[in-house]
């Protein structure tokens, strides 16, 4: 079981996901036109937006990321999804929070994941059941 | 599904509705759940550059609808009437469209 001091820095973190504006949103009965157009703004039409400056480094990129590629890839090719819906769900379903808070290829395998269970090739369970047995594997060793 | 790979390297050519030189504005459609139809170009009125092959549209393939195939664009605009701001006179920027975001400027 988490502990309890751990479940509340937990709640913490999450809590300190809410976006940055000084109006306290949650379920909001209505949205201004401007606002409304603002949620709805896909994640990856990201020209026009002001940025710090970003440090460009040239990143090898690790197994994991490569594994990643190779499975949406592989799905691809076997029919379970087109290049659009990936970026549909990898770039833009996951919302703000997540698009911004991901690595570039966890975006993608989260993608993947949602995808097997929307289209039935898995069950939700079978995922959660799998994903808990690999995590219990990993930490006996 | 199956027409994504059979649409890839087929040319459009003049079976579009526009070209190259046509003044087009771009159409300024509500987002909903997803496009690849830029913010900043929406309403703004450039030029056909290039009328590059035929494919599926992305609002359809995301969903993985098969919609048929539609005519793109690359459509360039000058930086001036996209940023105000924007210092340089001459400077323009090109990007694409399938033909269901474009229609004849002024129309």
């Amino acid at each position: 079981m988490t502990s309890r001091p751990e479940l509340r820095r937990q709640y913490d973190l999450i809590e300190s996901f809410q976006p940055a504006l000084h109006v306290a949103q949650n379920w909001n009965y209505e949205n201004s036109g401007p606002l409304y157009r603002a949620f709805m703004h896909p994640p990856h039409d990201v020209g026009g937006q002001h940025d710090v400056p970003v440090y460009y480094e040239e990143k090898e990129e690790e197994q994991w990321e490569l594994n990643t590629y190779v499975t949406c890839e592989v799905l691809g090719w076997r029919g379970v999804w087109n290049s659009e819906e990936r970026r549909r769900r990898a770039d833009n379903d996951l919302g703000y929070t997540l698009y911004l808070g991901m690595p570039y290829y966890g975006r993608w395998i989260w993608a993947a994941a949602r995808m097997m269970v929307d289209k039935k090739h898995i069950s939700l369970n079978e995922l959660i059941d799998k994903i808990a047995e690999v995590r219990s594997r990993y930490e006996k060793r | 599904m199956k027409k994504d790979k059979a649409a890839k390297g087929q040319s459009g050519g003049a079976r579009g509705r526009f070209k190259v030189g046509d003044r087009v504005q771009v159409r300024d459609m509500p987002n909903i759940f997803y496009t690849r139809t830029q913010n900043y170009v929406r309403g703004v009125v450039g030029t056909i550059a290039e009328c590059t092959y035929r494919d599926l549209i992305p609002e359809d393939e995301a969903f993985n609808f098969d919609g048929g195939l539609e005519q793109y664009y690359i459509v360039r605009f000058r930086q001036k009437d996209l940023w105000e701001e924007y210092p340089f006179e001459c400077d323009t920027l090109q990007t694409e469209f399938p033909e269901h975001w474009l229609e004849p400027a002024g129309h």
